[in-house]
């Protein structure tokens, strides 16, 4: 920040505030300005964050529900479940509920909600992301019950369902819709597209009354905006604030956010191959420099892609700590046994993966110059980023250290570790039997089993294989207008509980 | 006049031919959409039938062939994340920044003419010193950073204007003030110096000799003469002012064509991103038209030149 500009805000600071005329009036309605507008309200896109902040058990539900902090699967729209066979499972549905348009919520509705999902022919994300590679067939029992058998032994199945929602049997087939019709608590009343969407309490759910009469959701990309609305009480929730604009502790909120940021090493390219060279990575790391500096003194140093409260997260683990010496001396030691210690590591980066990103390399650069790596920062943009993600990698790559964040509040490692780390991941890069069979077995097992595999493959990936230097588990900031009592969560990323909003009397 | 226009109009529209050549394989040169579309977890199964299902891995000249055939029947095709035409998504969009950019160099025109027109009547005076130190500022103020310290003065501390979006007409003042800035700086400094080489020409002096007033010398006499240069300046900034509105309009969360355009971009959109840039061009060739016909009017040596 420049002098001038630094000037300029104090004096904007220091101007008498007025009671602006553009704020809403006190009331039950509630204005929430997001980073991006959604491009979709199709009920099977519930799970993109930017879709699901809006209609996610707002205006569909799903079939049971997670809690993100636990990883708990609860009842929701079905109320109890049992597992028949490897194969198949028993929902019990809740019984009285309606959609929006006034058609019943039963064994058919289901049946059509997750046909509709399933469909090929149109790109849910809910099918791409839970359920690939798995076909579900669904029969009801009666009204209120229906047996679902799964092409593959799926344990899961519960968990997944909290990611299938609820849409009338008047939601077409083979198209993606407009026109979202749930079960929610709000119905979708006006989306005008580039503008707003304004969401308006129904009068027959069949839970409780929220509070909330009517959201009305705007877009602004730039963060200081965001925060400047609710700030001038033009808006009441502006989730995903910047670091920086977040300076108001009586209105910003940071949790956990279900992020965990890393460094994927190339392990298949020399000098990457070497485990010696991937530990001196992480020896050469200095997380507690960077915290509370460039990451927000909120984040916890990281030793795997899940973060607490995962199923499979293991609590024992310990961050690599900060000790260049250590680094050197494994360094040197590859260097004699000819390891080419010299060559050129491309840092590959993304601009805006998160505050501070290109900040955050830049200082990761100069640690591992500082051992004696040779290192070359390269940014790219989304979709240069994306393509360097996914395998098939280029043939003639140099040895590369890629940034990454990923998201899970699924509950269930199962969602990272196959991708991540299994040798038929899609980004993984590295082949170990031994995880693959801890990763295979896990995903077939329920209970304290599959916890406890999960948690072996983890130990597994961090100490012996090293394949990423993990850094952080990020938090986020969202400002929240003093007038509501709502408190911000790890699911505030995905999901955006109109419900769980009430008001401060004033 | 008939002559130079339509000359000039058959070379644009051949230029806006080109364009969309360029654009349609340019926009494909970096890739396609599947990974920006599909999540993150998506499986390479999965990423090879979405870009097969959508044509992503036919060859470009066929690509192209769907597309131009499209066009004949006015067909712009679907987009991809949006699900519906793209030409919906686009003429929704136009409007807000024809709105914004029209006011905006409007008002831009008018008070660059009366600030240049009265800085030229006395070069090096009081006033044409402090017009030109303001707009040579103005001419090179970034607009995004304009654009966040308004909304921070004139929003947060101060409340007297929303801090973006659209409804009343308070809400038209930061957006088009911010749009405002650079091309009334530029606009100003040309007026002036039109003016000034327009005031010292004989035809002015005859005028001043005769006992003219000072409006009709300036305003009559002057600019008239002046206006030819102004008005090519203000067509280049018309375009640009399209660029400008990218920026404003992201910052005020405007729908316009410059939000959607960006947006295209980096989703890969591309038949939304063909629209926007259709219909831009268009819009540009019609406004270099009725600049050529302005011209004309103004010159009558163009008329058979």
């Amino acid at each position: 920040m420049s002098l001038g500009w630094r000037l300029l805000l104090a004096a904007a600071a220091a101007l008498p505030a007025v009671s602006p005329a553009w704020a809403q009036g006190a009331s039950t309605d509630v204005v929430i300005v997001l980073e991006t507008q959604p491009d979709q309200l199709d009920p099977c896109q519930a799970s993109k964050s930017q879709v699901g902040k809006v209609i996610k058990q707002n205006v569909v539900e799903t079939v049971t529900e997670i809690d993100p902090t636990t990883g708990q699967v609860n009842p929701r729209l079905a109320t109890e479940w049992s597992q028949v066979d490897d194969h198949t499972w028993r929902f019990k549905l809740r019984e009285g509920v309606s959609f929006h348009d006034g058609t019943p919520f039963n064994a058919e509705a289901l049946k059509h909600s997750i046909e509709r999902t399933m469909d090929e022919s149109i790109d849910c994300e809910i099918r791409v992301k839970y359920f690939g590679g798995l076909t579900l067939e669904v029969t009801p029992v009666g009204d209120y019950e229906v047996e679902i058998k799964t092409s593959t032994p799926t344990p899961i199945l519960p968990t997944l369902m909290g990611t299938v929602v609820a849409m009338s049997t008047a939601t077409p087939k083979g198209e993606i819709t407009r026109d979202p019709i749930g079960t929610g608590p709000y119905r979708l009343e006006e989306w005008t597209p580039g503008q707003q969407i304004v969401l308006t309490r129904t009068d027959d759910y069949w839970g409780d009354q929220p509070a909330v009469t009517k959201a009305t959701y705007i877009w602004r990309s730039e963060s200081t905006v965001r925060a400047a609305m609710v700030a001038s009480g033009e808006a009441d929730i502006a989730p995903n604030i910047a670091v920086q604009d977040a300076t108001d502790p009586e209105m910003d909120f940071s949790f956990l956010n279900s992020e965990t940021s890393r460094l994927r090493i190339d392990a298949e390219i020399p000098p990457l191959d070497d485990r010696r060279v991937r530990l001196a990575l992480n020896y050469a790391t200095d997380r507690e420099g960077m915290r509370g500096t460039i990451f927000s003194d909120k984040v916890i140093p990281s030793t795997q892609h899940v973060v607490p409260g995962i199923n499979g997260h293991n609590p024992d683990l310990v961050p690599y700590p900060y000790d260049p010496e250590k680094a050197m001396e494994l360094l040197a030691e590859a260097k004699a046994d000819g390891v080419p210690v010299d060559r050129e590591i491309i840092l590959i980066g993304r601009h805006n993966l998160y505050p501070n990103s290109q900040e955050s390399l830049q200082a990761l650069e100069a640690m591992y110059e500082a051992v004696g790596f040779n290192i070359t920062l390269k940014m790219t943009e989304a979709a240069e980023w994306y393509d360097l993600l996914f395998k098939p990698y280029a043939e003639d790559r140099a040895p590369n250290l890629f940034q990454e964040q990923h998201d899970n509040n699924n509950g269930d490692a199962v969602f990272t570790i196959f991708v991540k780390y299994h040798s038929d991941g899609g980004q993984s890069t590295f082949s170990d039997a031994e995880v693959d069979d801890l990763i295979d077995r896990g995903g077939q097992a329920t209970g304290e089993e599959r916890t406890k595999l999960y948690q072996q493959a983890f130990k597994r990936i961090h100490e012996e294989i090293v394949p990423d230097v993990s850094l952080f588990h990020m938090v986020g900031f969202t400002r929240v207008n003093p007038r509501l009592d709502f408190t911000p969560s790890i699911a505030t990323n995905s999901e955006l509980q109109l419900a769980e909003i009430g008001f401060n009397n004033s | 006049m008939n002559r130079f226009v339509l000359r000039h109009g058959t070379q644009s529209l051949f230029a806006l031919l080109c364009l969309l050549v360029l654009v349609f394989f340019l926009a494909r040169l970096t890739g396609d959409p599947t990974d920006l579309y599909l999540p993150m977890d998506a499986s390479l199964e999965q990423r090879a039938a979405f870009a097969e299902s959508h044509g992503f891995n036919d060859p470009l000249v066929v690509q192209f062939g769907r597309y131009l055939a499209g066009l004949a029947r006015f067909d712009f095709g679907d987009s991809l994340f949006q699900g519906r035409p793209a030409i919906d998504a686009v003429l929704a969009a136009f409007p807000v920044t024809l709105k914004l950019a029209g006011i905006t160099l409007a008002l831009a025109l008018s008070l660059a003419i009366l600030i240049g027109s009265l800085a030229a009547w006395r070069p090096r005076s009081v006033f044409d010193r402090i017009a030109s130190m303001l707009t040579i500022a103005s001419a090179s103020a970034p607009d995004f950073w304009v654009a966040i310290v308004a909304i921070l003065v004139f929003a947060v501390s101060l409340g007297w204007l929303p801090t973006s979006g659209m409804g009343t007409a308070a809400h038209w003042i930061m957006p088009v003030g911010v749009l405002m800035v650079r091309p009334l700086g530029l606009l100003t400094q040309i007026v002036r110096a039109a003016m000034i080489g327009a005031l010292a020409s004989p035809y002015v002096k005859t005028a001043r000799a005769k006992g003219a007033g000072k409006s009709r010398i300036i305003f009559v006499h002057g600019l008239r003469n002046a206006m030819l240069t102004v008005v090519t300046v203000a067509g280049d900034q018309a375009a640009t002012l399209i660029n400008g509105a990218v920026v404003v309009e992201t910052v005020f969360g405007w729908p316009g064509i410059g939000n959607l355009m960006i947006q295209a971009i980096q989703q890969r959109d591309f038949a939304v991103l063909q629209a926007c840039i259709l219909v831009t061009a268009l819009a540009i060739f019609v406004m270099n038209l009725l600049i050529d016909i302005a011209y004309s009017r103004l010159d009558p040596r163009i008329r058979n030149a």
